[in-house]
């Protein structure tokens, strides 16, 4: 008999599906595909197919339950409750452990990514290579051939000159120099290590100037999201355990990207393999917090305390909603609360604002293609909007808004909320 | 099993990318909104025109390879389920909005265009299409005018039949025929446009629908009705209409859907109440007012115990959302649910809803009733499992039970899910012989081979 372990898991959640399709209309794979092994609704039934053993993970399983996004719009959507989130990315679990995860993807994420110092070498590596490359537009490059698995030609961000890692200091105390009122952990995430640094030195300045002492535990690891959502839990649980054991002694973990917060919260949801680590992850979650939840529910910093940069005077903004934060954590209320409150700003809602962007992680380098016509959607909203700006609070995000925007040659800059704001 | 050259033929009708032949390509096209019925094509094709459909359907007629035409497999039938295997033919990727037309209200539409996509075009023009059935998230026009679909707005304006004014179709044997027009009134010769309406696949495919249009109304109005006795509620229903008001929508809700419905999504809905009744008038904005006014005022007057008016189109998006909500928190409820479609004249709701219960009690079945009471269609359900025999064969009896009694309240078997699969085993006995003897000789004229979508509808 064949271990199903990873499927037994998600049985219950399989069998939640009525196969009304309502799923349909909300997903941005099948709105491109129109064919329903693209839909929730047909990667569930073949997934209780495999349950029940009547299906196998052949090419072409793997493929059907790979090309999802994991947006959770047809969760969001559906009149049973599916949680077909849980469903595929267990189906992707099990995959992983009767076949292994592929030749790239063993190599991205056990031997890279899994070993955070070797993420850094191979990036500085990239990086240096960087100039031999033609110049794209602003600051966008191609990278080199070795990353193309990666980049397959897309506009992406340069690397910073130099990492967030390499900037910061173990412990930052509050900048008026009282006792602190709570102490939270910073967790950088790769999207603002190696791309965004500023945006990691922002929110420690933000917070530090609030009362906070923000330590950065230097023993954090990946998050994990490319790694546990691809179904390879085990790399997924190392992940967990390191990171829980780096922010053991602090009140919150704070983070500036909505899929990183959104993965740590969900260690309890998907990757527990037994109670005491159900619990462990549990009380982990707890800890901790997107940026804008903690600014606005813990901290209790009123939006309209909140002061607009200079450079952002008269502009207009709209706000693109990451599934991580809208839909895996429900939050957003805050982002917009505080875009309607910045004095100087003009917020304009877009149409469709929680509509995917097409990064999906590791989605958008397997089906580069299909991300290029769900973001031309994202565009369409954006363009309606008429805004000079876009605005969001995930880094992930980010690099694709960005990419997508120039391929459209659009004028809309993208920044991360933080950015707008003064002190 | 299709033979490998009807698979090349088709290849080259359509392109290799339109033909799935993948294990898991036949598994995903095996079952359509129903649960238990299954059964793999050999084939899953995507045409993109009616000639390439033509060129599809003679192929499948010289070679007698059943088709089942689908949409979006949305249906609650089993109607779209290959249930003799060959060509599932596919219209999702046909979904072009190919005109609208504002001056004379039509639109003219591919047949896999989803009516929530229709919808939201429309609205923009200030326009809408009325059918509305409540799978629009995922129906497509094709489906909907295959099987005459019909929702919550059908008490004020009628079902899908009543909205198409043309109709081009690829009947069985492959040739492309125009059928009805672009006008209101046409009286030249058979109205053989009709014969295709409900015909569930059956008949041909659609392959472009001209459409009938309504100018979006202006304004809204939800109210709630609550009674203590679910027949009561069903008394309402002509009562308002007696009196003048004929609302978008009325529709049912009993005491145990109200309860599932709380437990999944608490929204303020009265537990104790045996029934509730959701109205909705619709049009200019005055007479909305007076309408709703008129429908508290005469629900009051005959058994309600409690009107609540919505105040602004949060709290009727609520009551919608609970409505919506209703048939999952039926299906999510037990292993199998047997729910039926059956609608009787709506002087005969109190009368079928009391029947309903009875005969649950009598079999010690948990069930449930909802549905569009304005027009008289319930969907009665009971609760069981399919695995437990002895369970399941009382449910059937209870079910039979039921749909016999709407009958002889003057009702009929189906009011807008069709026979299908589902059905069929009800479908002689509460059908005239002669009618069912006349549909066969349709059926043989227009489809000599039995190829469209065979299996259906009779045994």
């Amino acid at each position: 008999m064949k271990d199903l372990k990873e499927l037994k898991k998600i049985e219950k959640f399989a069998d939640q599906c009525m196969k009304c399709g309502f799923c349909s209309f909300f997903c941005p794979v099948y709105q491109e595909e129109k064919v329903e092994t693209a839909v929730a609704r047909g990667k569930n039934y073949l997934t209780k197919l495999a349950i029940k053993g009547e299906q196998e993970f052949t090419p072409e399983m793997a493929e059907i339950i790979g090309k999802c996004l994991l947006c959770k719009r047809c969760v969001a959507n559906c009149p049973a409750k599916a949680q077909i989130d849980r469903v595929v990315v267990g189906a992707r679990a099990q995959m992983v452990k009767e076949k292994g995860l592929g030749f790239v993807k063993n190599f991205a994420f056990r031997k890279v990514m899994a070993d955070r110092k070797a993420f850094g070498r191979y990036l500085r590596l990239a990086k240096a290579f960087q100039w031999l490359l033609p110049k794209t537009e602003g600051n966008i490059r191609h990278l080199p051939d070795f990353l193309k698995a990666l980049g397959k030609g897309r506009n992406i961000p340069s690397l910073a000159k130099t990492f967030l890692r390499d900037m910061v200091k173990p412990v930052y105390k509050p900048q008026n120099g009282e006792t602190p009122k709570m102490r939270v952990g910073f967790f950088m995430g790769c999207a603002t290590d190696f791309v965004y640094p500023e945006l990691g030195l922002k929110l420690i300045d933000f917070l530090t100037k609030r009362g906070v002492e923000v330590v950065v535990p230097e023993a954090q690891n990946c998050c994990g999201a490319a790694i546990y959502f691809s179904g390879d839990f085990e790399t997924g649980r190392y992940l967990a355990n390191a990171n829980i054991k780096a922010f053991d002694d602090v009140e919150y973990v704070i983070t500036a990207c909505g899929t990183c917060s959104s993965t740590l919260k969900d260690y309890q949801k998907y990757l527990p393999d037994n109670e005491e680590e159900q619990k462990r992850y549990e009380a982990f979650e707890k800890k901790v917090k997107d940026s804008l939840e903690f600014i606005i529910n813990i901290l209790n910093v009123k939006p309209e305390e909140l002061t607009l940069k200079k450079e952002f005077e008269g502009k207009v903004a709209t706000w693109h909603d990451p599934c991580h934060l809208i839909r895996y954590q429900n939050i957003k209320d805050q982002p917009r609360a505080i875009l309607k409150s910045l004095k100087g700003l003009k917020y304009v809602e877009m149409p469709n604002a929680d509509l995917c962007c097409g990064m999906g992680g590791s989605f958008s380098v397997y089906h580069y293609d299909l991300t290029k016509k769900i973001a031309d959607k994202k565009m369409n909203g954006i363009k309606a909007t008429g805004a000079d700006i876009v605005v969001t609070a995930c880094p992930g995000c980010m690099i694709n808004l960005i990419d997508n925007a120039l391929r459209n040659k659009m004028p809309q800059k993208v920044y991360h909320l933080l950015e707008l704001v003064e002190g | 099993m299709i033979k490998e050259s009807v698979l090349t033929e088709l290849q080259k009708i359509v392109g290799n990318e339109q033909v799935l032949t993948t294990p898991e390509a036949k598994k995903a096209y095996s079952y359509d909104g129903t649960t238990n019925w299954v059964h793999e094509p050999d084939v899953v094709v995507f045409p993109k025109t009616a000639e390439e459909i033509s060129e599809i359907v003679k192929l499948a007629n010289r070679e007698k390879v059943p088709v089942t035409p689908r949409g979006g497999g949305t249906n609650v039938s089993g109607g779209s389920v290959p249930w003799l295997g060959g060509i599932v033919l596919c219209t999702t990727k046909m979904n072009n909005i190919l005109k609208i037309d504002k001056e004379n209200l039509t639109a003219t539409v591919e047949p896999g265009v989803v009516l929530q996509d229709l919808t939201l075009r429309l609205a923009s023009d200030g326009l809408f299409f009325p059918p509305d059935p409540q799978s629009f998230f995922g129906a497509t026009i094709g489906g909907i005018i295959a099987e005459n679909a019909g929702g919550p707005a059908c008490v004020k304006y009628g079902v899908t039949k009543q909205y198409i004014l043309g109709l081009q179709v690829v009947l069985p044997t492959g040739e492309i025929v125009n059928l009805g027009g672009r006008t209101i009134k046409n009286v030249v010769g058979y109205d053989l446009l009709h014969l295709f309406i409900s015909s569930e696949g059956t008949l041909g495919v659609i392959t472009k629908a001209e459409l009938k249009l309504n100018p979006l109304p202006q304004a809204r109005k939800t109210s709630m009705a609550v009674y203590n006795d679910v027949a009561m509620a069903g008394e309402s229903v002509f009562r308002v209409l007696e009196n003048g008001v004929i609302p978008a929508k009325i529709e049912l809700l009993d005491n145990w859907v109200i309860n599932r419905i709380e437990e999944m999504m608490p929204l303020g809905l009265p537990k104790d109440a045996d029934a509730v009744l959701l109205f909705e008038c619709d049009g200019i904005p005055e007479a909305v007012e007076k309408e709703t006014e008129k429908i508290v005022e005469i629900t009051k007057k005959y058994g309600a115990i409690d009107v609540r008016v919505a105040k602004d189109q949060d709290e009727a998006n609520k009551y919608w959302m609970a409505r919506r909500a209703g048939f999952a928190a039926v299906f999510g409820k037990a292993p199998t649910v047997l729910s039926e479609d059956v609608t009787v004249p709506r002087g005969n709701i109190p009368a079928l809803i009391r029947k309903v219960k009875e005969i649950s009690k009598k079999y010690d079945m948990e069930n449930c009733v909802l549905g569009h009471a304005g027009d008289g269609n319930l969907h009665p359900s009971v609760l069981t499992d399919i695995k437990n025999k002895e369970h399941y064969e009382r449910a059937v009896k209870a079910i039979e039970e039921i749909i016999e009694s709407a009958v002889e309240l003057g009702g009929v078997l189906s009011g807008e899910h069709g026979i299908g699969l589902e059905k069929q085993k009800f479908f002689r006995r509460t059908m005239d012989p002669v009618a069912v003897e006349l549909m066969k000789k349709i059926k043989a004229l227009l489809d000599p081979n039995n190829i469209m979508n065979p299996g259906k509808i009779w045994d």
